[in-house]
């Protein structure tokens, strides 16, 4: 085969942002090769380049070896489907597939001919009188087809040509893009962002991002080799878990060692592991390789896509002492005021200030009349790190005055080993009324447990996923209760034909060759 | 599509030939004395003073403000109602009315004028269907009256138009919202249909007044030689006594007179507690 | 009850609204048969004023320089204002921010502003004031119209309309003329149609920029007015006439058109 275009260090720049950055690609005669992106990754820019609609900002463009950066659209032998077609609204379906013909004044006879074949082509013989806006967005599409090919060009560009047409009609019109692409025998240039498209019809695919390439290569390379983890997500929905690849076809992750077909990584390099959905099986939890738990199963038409969680996260358990609200009143001087108890890690003796204590302990005064807060001008207490009971007094400058117990304890921390996560949290104090007037209660809860997971790997801080009370927010009452923060676990996603219920224990199991060994993406 | 861009820059030279610039020209005159001479030029304000500190200047700028502000208000309550009442129309009877409203505006504005002339004679059909009731003849060419009737009657087509596309635009599920919830037809008239037509008054008030206070044709046909408004002040300065410094100043002031206006109508639209109207 | 009460008003207020906007039409049309001088007593048909009209030159000119410089106006403003609105449907953001704002100038602004300004421009540069100066004025206040209303048929374009003509072989030229401009048809024609109306109605900016006896219809039904001169009610006579005709022509066009288009489908 030989190389039809070459692009040369492609660099694109738009107003100082850059679109593409140095794109290097060769397509080869009668490829159908797609340029497959989330939309802003500069595939549309690239086409548009090659269309000759804009100009790259450096390097070439080289057609049959020839550079055609300077050559206008009009003079390239490249014809585009454009995105919505662009079809001429004020000619109907015959004159818009003339249109070129009639520019290059061939002889009528000819034109007719030509026109003919091409409706044949896309089955829209009877169509040739019609209005082209009052046809429907698959006939439009047709079209558009017919008016490109008609001119015979050397190569196809299809921008995101299905984008506005229903699931239905999109399957049929890719089978038939493939078929007329092969009959003509021609190379087609197809800019999509959805992957099934570019799954279905290409005989190559460049997965582009953020105005860089990411990968080349045929359909089956790109999905079950996919290069780094971006181009496994967006090829499909992924299993992507960490793991470490001890040594050539061997591979850890959830603290097992897989067999897999990977190679050449080095000793204990740390890596992504994909796992397709479609690949793992549920079987009975002693088959399993992993054993788990159903979380959630969900219906996507032809199949359930079930979450098995492997692993819950770390979770640690704090107390919560709600008391009634009951402030110091002082008539001299017309004030009130209330604090509570706190509890206070060893560590954070050090680092304590007045702020810290006013705030923790929620300290205020007021007026009882106007409402309005009277500050709190004197905080004396006295600490020591180590556990214990330690008083703090708050006094405004009228005198009233609260003490409060600061409860210093170093087992407020959990560390989960298998995942190297930390996670820290202390018991509270809280008055049942601001329990009642929390709107987001989750939050509150907290910031209240001054709760917070990190990894110990690297000390980032590890999102808090679920928060659990046993209390009703709306009636709670005096008393001691639990809340139990966590962390996300392990999960995989499954397609199963199955039904399971949430709560089913299950085992999972994959084959080795369905293992796929990534470089870590940082 | 890049070489498209350039059919755009011989206008864009023109413009700044035959717009900007004589715009310029008119700051230039309304700063400087006469003797328009380059090398002698000389930057003065005493062009505003003379114009803002003459005695009979000062009452014809007062009169014209008074004629604008009376034919707007006009326009507005005789073009809402008209507005209103076509919008509620069929479709066909819309299209119809807007039509009948819109064809006299294509004809020349000096032509319609001049027609009233004749209608408000002494003798004119007016006085003649007043003299069957036993009234008049009433003396109505050459007073304020006829120069307020000329300026309604040519403007106020741009009035019920603005209104009339604000009541169509208008989403037709807010006063079936209204209803909905309990308010009677006066009521959502008021607290909804009237606010949200605001924008059309406002930029029908807009199209009045400014032709309003500049018009210099009307008051010289329909309120005869003596009756002076600004316009005919600029017209004299420009084309009989020759004093164009003086005439520029007189414009710039009206310019900026009118375009402060503008803004103030403008803000009330914007100010939320401007809304309350109707309470 | 309340619905009947309403539609009656409203019947009384429509009509008076008619009556008030042609009475004064028809009664220019009535008095220029009139077969005396008088602008308030009908005494009779005759078609004398139209042959004094006739037979007066100044009158016979000032329509002559009327309908020309309202053709050459419309044609130039329509073929720059397309062009200009074209370009700057293309142009960068900015750029066209900064020309509409400017064009608006003439729209926004007091004619009479505009007329001095146009008077003292001219005069600075020594063009003698005449037909050079009516016609340039004319073009100078068409343009801004035209563009308005050829902007928004653009804006409703599909962006890669130029863009397939011109990847099907058309050369940018080609593109402009076989696939835009029928596209932008619409907004053109009503453009072109405002800017004769503008121009052949215009009255204040002709007024301060015309001399040397160049006068237009306006100018004339001006400075004649202060005589009676029923030849004026002929003249206007024939201004609503031509107008009408122009509208109809333009409103009834299309409706023929698209009967026709559906006759062959």
């Amino acid at each position: 085969m030989k190389k039809l275009i070459q692009f040369k260090n492609i660099v694109k720049d738009f107003d100082g942002k850059l679109v593409l950055k140095g794109i290097n690609l060769d397509i080869y005669e009668n490829e159908f090769v797609t340029l497959l992106g989330p939309s802003g990754c500069g595939k549309t820019t690239l086409l548009r380049i090659l269309g000759g609609f804009l100009t790259q900002t450096e390097g070439q463009v080289l057609f049959d070896g020839e550079e055609i950066s300077k050559v206008p659209p009009y003079k390239r032998e490249v014809n585009t489907v454009f995105q919505k077609y662009a079809l001429f609204p004020h000619m109907n379906v015959y004159n818009n597939i003339a249109f070129g013909l009639k520019i290059k004044k061939e002889p009528k006879d000819i034109i007719e001919q030509k026109v003919k074949r091409m409706l044949k082509l896309v089955n829209l013989e009877e169509f040739a009188d019609r209005n082209v806006t009052a046809m429907s967005g698959g006939q439009q599409q047709r079209v558009a087809i017919a008016r490109a090919l008609v001119n015979e060009p050397s190569v196809l560009l299809l921008d995101e040509p299905l984008g506005a047409l229903d699931l239905k009609l999109r399957k049929e019109m890719q089978q038939e893009l493939k078929k007329i692409q092969q009959e003509v025998g021609i190379t087609f240039i197809y800019v999509t962002h959805d992957q099934e498209e570019a799954l279905t019809m290409s005989d190559k695919i460049v997965v582009m991002k953020e105005g860089e390439i990411q990968q080349i290569g045929s359909p089956t390379d790109i999905y079950n080799e996919p290069i780094n983890q971006f181009v496994a997500n967006f090829i499909g929905e992924s299993n992507i878990i960490d793991g470490v690849m001890l040594e050539d076809y061997l591979v850890m992750f959830e603290d097992k060692k897989f067999k897999c077909v990977d190679f050449g990584f080095a000793p204990h390099e740390k890596v992504d592991v994909v796992i397709r959905p479609e690949d793992l099986d549920i079987v009975p939890r002693v088959n399993g390789k992993l054993k788990g738990i159903v979380k959630s199963v969900l219906f996507k038409g032809v199949h359930y896509e079930t979450v098995v969680e492997t692993k819950v996260g770390t979770s640690i358990t704090v107390k919560m002492m709600v008391s009634d609200d009951h402030p110091v009143y002082n008539e001299s001087a017309n004030e009130k005021m209330s604090a509570n108890d706190f509890y206070l890690d060893v560590d954070d003796v050090d680092e304590l200030d007045e702020g810290t204590i006013v705030a923790r302990a929620n300290a205020q005064a007021w007026d009882p009349e106007t409402d309005e807060y009277v500050s709190i001008k004197e905080i004396n207490y006295s600490i020591k790190k180590e556990n214990g009971n330690y008083p703090v007094t708050f006094s405004t400058a009228a005198g009233t005055s609260v003490t409060v117990n600061m409860i210093v304890k170093d087992e407020n921390r959990v560390v989960n080993k298998e995942y190297q996560e930390e996670f820290f949290a202390v018991n509270f104090f809280k008055k049942a009324d601001e329990i009642h007037e929390s709107i987001a209660l989750e939050t509150d809860l907290k910031t209240w447990a001054n709760a917070s997971a990190w990894s110990l790997e690297d000390g980032t801080s590890v999102e808090i996923t679920n928060v659990k009370y046993d209390f009703d927010p709306e009636t709670v009452t005096p008393g001691v209760y639990e809340v139990t923060f966590a962390t996300e676990g392990y999960e995989y996603k499954i397609d199963t034909t199955d039904r399971y219920e949430i709560g089913d224990e299950v085992g999972l199991t994959f084959q080795p060759e369905d293992i796929h060994i990534m470089i870590k993406e940082n | 599509m890049r070489q498209f861009r350039n059919m755009a820059m011989p206008y864009i030279v023109w413009m700044v030939v035959m717009i900007v610039l004589p715009m310029l020209l008119i700051m230039l005159y309304a700063f400087t004395d006469q003797g328009n001479d380059v090398a002698t030029i000389r930057f003065t304000l005493e062009n505003f003073t003379r114009f803002f500190s003459d005695k009979v200047f000062m009452s014809v700028l007062k009169r014209s403000l008074y004629i604008a502000v009376v034919t707007t208000v006009i326009c507005i309550f005789l073009g809402y109602p008209i507005a209103y009442v076509i919008a509620n129309r069929s479709e066909k009877s819309k299209m119809f009315w807007i039509l009948l409203i819109t064809l006299p505006t294509w004809i020349n504005m000096l032509v319609r004028t001049y027609a009233w002339m004749g209608i408000l004679q002494d003798e004119g059909i007016i006085n003649w269907l007043l003299g069957f009731l036993g009234i008049g003849p009433i003396t109505m060419i050459h007073t304020t009256f006829a120069v307020v009737l000329g300026m309604v009657y040519n403007f106020v087509p741009f009035m019920i138009l603005q209104i009339y596309t604000a009541l169509t635009k208008m989403d037709k599920s807010f006063l079936e919202a209204a209803s909905d919830l309990g308010a009677n037809k006066v009521q959502s008239f008021l607290r909804v249909t009237l606010p949200l037509s605001l924008p059309g008054v406002i930029s029908g008030i807009t199209l009045v007044f400014l032709p309003a206070v500049s018009s210099f044709f009307i008051p010289k046909l329909l309120g005869g030689g003596q009756y002076v408004l600004i316009g005919n002040v600029i017209e004299t300065e420009f084309l009989t006594s020759g004093d164009w410094n003086f005439g520029s100043a007189i414009s710039l002031a009206m310019a900026v007179i009118i375009m402060i206006s503008m803004y103030i109508t403008k803000k009330v639209d914007n100010d939320p507690t401007a809304n309350g109207k109707g309470e | 009850m309340e619905k009947k009460k309403t539609s009656l008003f409203s019947k009384i207020l429509l009509g008076l609204t008619a009556v008030f906007f042609y009475v004064p039409i028809l009664y220019i049309i009535l008095f220029s048969f009139n077969s005396s001088r008088s602008l308030t007593k009908f005494e009779g048909f005759s078609l004398r004023w139209y042959e004094k009209m006739f037979a007066d030159s100044t009158m016979m000119e000032a329509v002559a320089y009327t309908v020309i410089i309202a053709v050459l106006a419309t044609i130039i403003s329509t073929v720059v204002g397309t062009l200009t609105a074209i370009g700057l449907s293309k142009s960068r953001k900015l750029m066209r921010a900064v020309v509409e704002q400017v064009n608006n100038l003439p729209i926004m602004n007091p004619e009479i502003v505009t007329a001095i300004g146009l008077l003292m421009f001219f005069s600075a540069l020594g063009v003698k004031k005449g037909f050079l100066t009516l016609l340039l004025a004319h073009v100078m206040f068409c343009i801004p119209y035209v563009i308005l209303s050829v902007t928004p048929k653009l804006r409703s374009l599909d962006p890669n309309l130029a863009d397939a003509a011109l990847d099907l072989g058309a050369t940018p030229m080609q593109a402009l003329w076989k696939v835009i401009v029928p596209q932008i048809m619409p907004g053109i024609i009503s453009g072109a149609l405002i800017a004769f109306t503008m121009s052949f109605d215009d009255f204040v900016i002709s007024y301060f920029v015309t001399g040397n006896g160049v006068n237009n219809i306006s100018i004339l039904v001006y400075t004649m007015s202060k005589r009676v001169n029923p030849s004026i009610n002929a003249l206007s006579t024939l201004v609503i006439l031509l107008i009408t005709v122009v509208l109809l022509i333009v409103n009834v066009i299309p409706i023929i058109k698209e009967k026709k288009g559906r006759k062959v489908t």
